[in-house]
């Protein structure tokens, strides 16, 4: 250290440079504007084939220069999405005019106050001919704070060359896939058993099944009635400890349920209509035999429940441009806008009318045939068994303490395979009654 | 502190007045003692201000937080409730379990680390040819981001897209079980920390001087001696330190667990649960007392080393 | 140099790889995973058996990498510049002057650099969102800074005492004030000190995740760490494992290659005043 004139000017160039990179980055820091036209900021995540920013473009253009339509881009998963939006909102963010919202959070961000009341004809315009129960997860005491978007629920799925009548049952379908395993054939089944949101989804769809419900009708008090508890929790539990079960169920989500089912391993899976597209890309050998059946319910004498999911739209209380923003999403969940979710990314609409729409059922999407060349498959040949299943679905419990619900039911029930139908009743009850009062880690 | 009036007279100009010289010369130094005083308090005052006021600041306020109930999802409920979040916290089994957790990973970690980073510092130390080349390669994990070597490793170890399980010809759900889901967290830090301890025990190898392990050795002393009897004790000092630092800094692991299990099978930690609490939940005066608990589990850990080992910090350089 | 045996030297020579090998095995995986095409991600092996860049061109096409990119390098050149020019009065100070309370000092920076920093996520969170710097660069840049002073402090320190101080002394007597002796004759010779620091620091606020993932949410501040771990797929249920790594070798090669360029420097840094008072 002793070359001081050499030293002294490579520190000062060093120094001088860094600070030119840091001011010439700063510049990226500004937000953009366009001159004149108000920009309404749309959270959402995009979604395969740029339905959702292909619906932005299309309401700006309609719009005729009163607003212009920005989409921010939001995370993959719902959870990771969530905790985006609710960090902002809890920072009174005015820049989220609109956000698109899991079915499951209304009544978190309404009872917040980060979300806008519709008023009575604009809450009329956006759900009229739409599901009702599908409304329904927009409302919270009995107002709406969101335009349903699109809708979804899970189906079972199946391999036609393993299995003749599809299981109307959960005990049904794991009989047949260990009978196929005794046999030597694919027999898994596919279902989300990591500790995610997909847990909720799948008990709440058992319990409902089996007659019972996670919260009083309120949504204040634990229900739980034990009995159809105690179906859900055995009906987890033998599928998690069958021989049917994934290796890895423990950490399974939708996706790796695909995987598992596109390898070839699978006898059944239940999951979305993603699925269907994929396996035609992927495997269309396999897409061949794939058929679709109800969700299988708990007891044979009572049909199946679904657990509605989904996206709907909600505009910002914070947001300096509510009225355009109504507008916007008043468009953006317009029947057009619906079909084109459906056609591009496979999303199924609200609207009831639109599943008879040819736009829906005749839809295509790019596959690849047995040969390894490009081919076209119809994108929703199941439409049917979602409307069905969507018009008799049910909705996960309506309460502002949603998340901590839903940590309380994925904490007590993962992994599944550990579950004790009769202790787990009250361990849960338990978990759930302090989640209701904010209380307790989770 | 002899004077309170303000003497703007340099040193220089003192000397030239000829008045009363002892007197002057006395006023003299203890105002360039001052003017240095002063100087030095301007020089840190900057630093000082910015870390009092991100650290001193917020762990005040965590502290008042954690005395309320403080929910930004229920902004109308905030009310004072004593130390509740902490009977909440403490009576909790997560709160115990993930302690535990957090401390398994910790030890587990630390200590393979200190054995792999005692060697991998004996080869630098002792490697003839390629050091630079050692030096290099050492440093690649220490410079890569936490999250990518997550990311690295949860994808070699995952069923559906690793080579962990095609090399092994396995078919292991590594994150299904929470053993094996340690193992490729422990295996995450350890890849990406040892490097850094290696390079603190290195300096601790300057502190044993080669004669001293030469002549044991020509008194007949084996390696195993030589190691035991000389170098590490001498290097006890460098060794504890390392220890300390990379326990302290493993003990807020978070990026690695949040990238490969995000906590599930039992492997969640403590800042993991601050986190879910405090960002997920936005239960801030719940996650306040949990902030508060881990901060008083990082001042007991340092207490037991400095009071229980002797480790001496003095010597030693921090390490953010 | 002295003379070793074949056996040492074979010895030795092992170790060398074994070192390289551990540290270069997840760099490659990455690396090969980044260029399988979509149908081989799934294959099992380490190595991929046909390339494509199509990852890497998906996430520049993408808004989100660019953006974090972009916010990455600017918060933390910024830090390490404010960092490092603090650290660097600081550090003057506490070798050179002598004033009641450098030992606090030093010692309070040292606490804070074993700080859990996840104790304050959530009253800087609050702070932030009451101060409107919730997602913003200044939002990171003050954390990044306040938790590298400690480490750019003690670097520094370290460095400052090598410096022959009688140059200091001469330009004082000379009729320096202690600033002017500071700024014209200490600050060049403590370059070296100060670019490794810099490094340093940069790792460091390069490498964050806790504060990127909580006091982020949109481009508009967020960092690469976070940026990946939140990296959208092409479908909600869709994991992009193969962009993902893409983006993780963009983020990595540099670092690589500083840590090469000036992999003596870091050493020096990271194990000076390590052993000395």
């Amino acid at each position: 250290m002793t070359d001081v004139r050499r030293r002294r000017p490579h520190a000062r160039r060093v120094v001088g440079a860094t600070v030119a990179a840091g001011l010439l980055a700063l510049p990226a820091c500004g937000g953009g504007s366009s001159g004149g036209v108000p920009t309404i900021n749309w959270y959402a995540k995009e979604e395969a084939g740029g339905s959702m920013s292909d619906a932005a473009k299309a309401c700006t253009a309609s719009a005729h220069g009163r607003y212009r339509i920005k989409q921010v881009p939001l995370p993959t998963t719902t959870d990771e999405q969530r905790e985006q939006l609710v960090r902002r909102l809890a920072a009174k963010d005015s820049s989220i005019d609109l956000l698109n919202m899991d079915v499951i959070w209304t009544a978190e961000f309404a009872n917040a106050g980060w979300i806008t009341r519709w008023p009575t004809a604009r809450a009329e315009q956006v759900t009229k001919g739409k599901f009702p129960n599908v409304v329904d997860s927009a409302r919270f005491k009995n107002q709406l704070y969101a335009a349903p978007l699109n809708g979804n629920t899970q189906l079972l799925w199946y391999r036609s060359d393993l299995v003749t009548t599809p299981p109307k049952t959960w005990d049904e379908m794991i009989s047949q896939a260990e009978q196929l395993a005794r046999e030597g054939k694919p027999h898994r089944i596919q279902v989300q058993g990591q500790r995610f949101e997909g847990l909720v989804v799948w008990f709440t769809s058992l319990l409902a099944s089996a007659g019972g419900t996670v919260l009083s009708p309120d949504g204040t008090k634990v229900a739980l009635p034990a009995g159809p508890t105690r179906r859900a929790l055995a009906v987890m539990r033998r599928m998690s400890r069958s021989v049917a079960a994934d290796p890895g169920l423990s950490t399974s989500q939708e996706d790796q349920g695909r995987q598992g089912w596109e390898t070839g391993e699978s006898a059944f899976m239940v999951n979305y209509g993603f699925v269907w597209p994929s396996a035609s890309k992927n495997n269309p050998e396999l897409a061949k035999k794939m058929r679709w059946a109800p969700y299988p319910t708990v007891d044979p004498g009572r049909p199946s429940k679904a657990t509605i999911g989904g996206f709907n739209i909600g505009v910002g209380a914070y947001s300096k441009k509510r009225e355009l923003a109504f507008d916007a999403a008043t468009c953006l969940s317009s029947k057009e806008n619906q079909l084109g979710f459906a056609a591009k990314s496979g999303l199924l609409p609200v609207t009831t009318s639109l599943y008879d729409d040819p736009k829906v059922t005749e839809a295509t999407s790019d596959a690849v045939d047995a040969a390894g060349k490009p081919t076209q498959v119809k994108s929703f040949p199941y439409a049917k068994a979602i409307r069905e299943a969507l018009a008799t679905a049910v909705l996960r419990p309506k309460t502002p303490y949603y998340n901590d619900v839903s940590l309380a039911i994925t904490r007590t029930l993962h992994p599944t395979r550990d579950i004790n139908p009769d202790k787990d009743v009250k361990r849960l009850r338990d978990a759930i009654t302090k989640a209701l009062k904010g209380e307790g880690l989770l | 502190m002899t004077t309170t009036v303000p003497a703007p007279a340099a040193a220089g100009h003192a000397a030239a007045v000829s008045t009363s010289k002892p007197k002057v010369r006395r006023r003299a130094r203890s105002e360039r003692a001052r003017a240095e005083r002063r100087l030095g308090w301007m020089l840190c005052a900057p630093a000082v201000t910015v870390m009092l006021l991100v650290t001193a600041y917020p762990i005040g306020y965590a502290i008042y937080l954690s005395l309320h109930r403080y929910d930004l999802r229920f902004p109308t409920e905030t009310t004072f409730i004593g130390l509740r979040n902490y009977g909440a916290v403490l009576g909790n089994r997560l709160w115990w379990q993930d302690l535990t957790s957090t401390l398994t990973i910790t030890a587990i970690s630390v200590v393979i680390e200190l054995l792999l980073g005692f060697l991998l510092a004996y080869v630098m130390h002792r490697a003839i040819f390629g050091r630079g080349l050692v030096r290099s390669a050492t440093l690649v994990p220490y410079g890569i981001i936490t999250v990518v070597a997550a990311f690295a490793w949860r994808f070699a170890f995952d069923p559906a897209t690793g080579f962990i399980n095609g090399m092994l010809h396995t078919q292991r759900a590594w994150f299904t079980q929470q053993w094996s889901s340690y193992l490729v967290i422990v295996l995450t830090e350890v890849w990406k920390t040892t490097p850094f301890m290696s390079l603190l025990l290195l300096a601790g190898f300057t502190l044993v001087p080669d004669d001293v392990v030469k002549a044991a050795r020509v008194d007949g002393a084996t390696a195993t001696q030589r190691l035991r009897k000389i170098i590490i004790p001498l290097m006890k000092p460098a060794i504890l330190v390392a220890v300390l630092f990379r326990t302290l800094d493993a003990f807020r692991i978070f990026d690695a667990v949040f990238v490969q299990t995000r906590g599930a099978q039992g492997t969640e930690t403590v800042s993991i649960l601050g986190y879910n609490t405090m960002v997920s939940r936005l239960n801030l005066g719940l996650g306040s007392a949990v902030s508060v608990l881990i901060f008083a589990c990082v001042l007991i850990i340092s207490f037991v080393f400095v009071k229980g080992f002797g480790a001496n910090l003095s010597q030693q350089r921090g390490e953010g | 140099m002295k003379h070793r045996s074949l056996s040492d030297r074979a010895f030795w020579g092992a170790g060398t790889i074994l070192v390289v090998a551990y540290a270069l095995v997840p760099i490659g995986w990455i690396v090969s995973l980044s260029l399988k095409p979509t149908a081989n991600v799934a294959d099992h092996k380490f190595l991929p058996s046909g390339a494509t860049f199509a990852n890497y061109r998906t996430i520049f096409k993408d808004p989100q990498f660019p953006a974090a990119l972009r916010n990455s390098l600017g918060i933390a050149l910024i830090a390490t510049v404010l960092a490092v020019a603090l650290a660097m009065f600081a550090a003057y100070a506490i070798v050179r002057l002598d004033f009641p309370g450098k030992t606090a000092v030093l010692s309070g920076a040292l606490a804070i650099a074993m700080f859990p920093q996840v104790a304050i996520i959530g009253p800087l969170f609050n702070m932030w969102r009451s101060l409107h710097l919730f997602d913003t660069w200044p939002g990171l840049i003050i954390p990044y800074m306040t938790f590298t002073l400690p480490l750019a402090i003690w670097t520094l320190s370290a460095f400052f005492r090598e410096i022959p101080w009688d140059l200091d002394k001469a330009a004082r007597v000379d009729g320096a004030t202690p600033f002017q002796a500071f700024r014209r004759v200490i600050a060049p010779l403590a370059a070296p000190g100060v670019f490794t620091s810099a490094i340093l620091v940069f790792i460091f606020a390069w490498n964050d995740f806790l504060f990127a993932t909580s006091l982020t949410s949109t481009n508009r501040a967020r960092t690469v760490p976070a940026a990946i771990a939140f990296f959208t797929g092409a479908s909600q249920f869709d994991f992009p494992t193969g962009q993902i790594a893409a983006a993780s070798v963009v983020v990595t090669v540099p670092i690589i290659l500083m840590v090469l360029i000036f992999q003596r420097r870091i050493v020096a840094g990271l194990t000076s005043g390590a052993v000395k008072g």
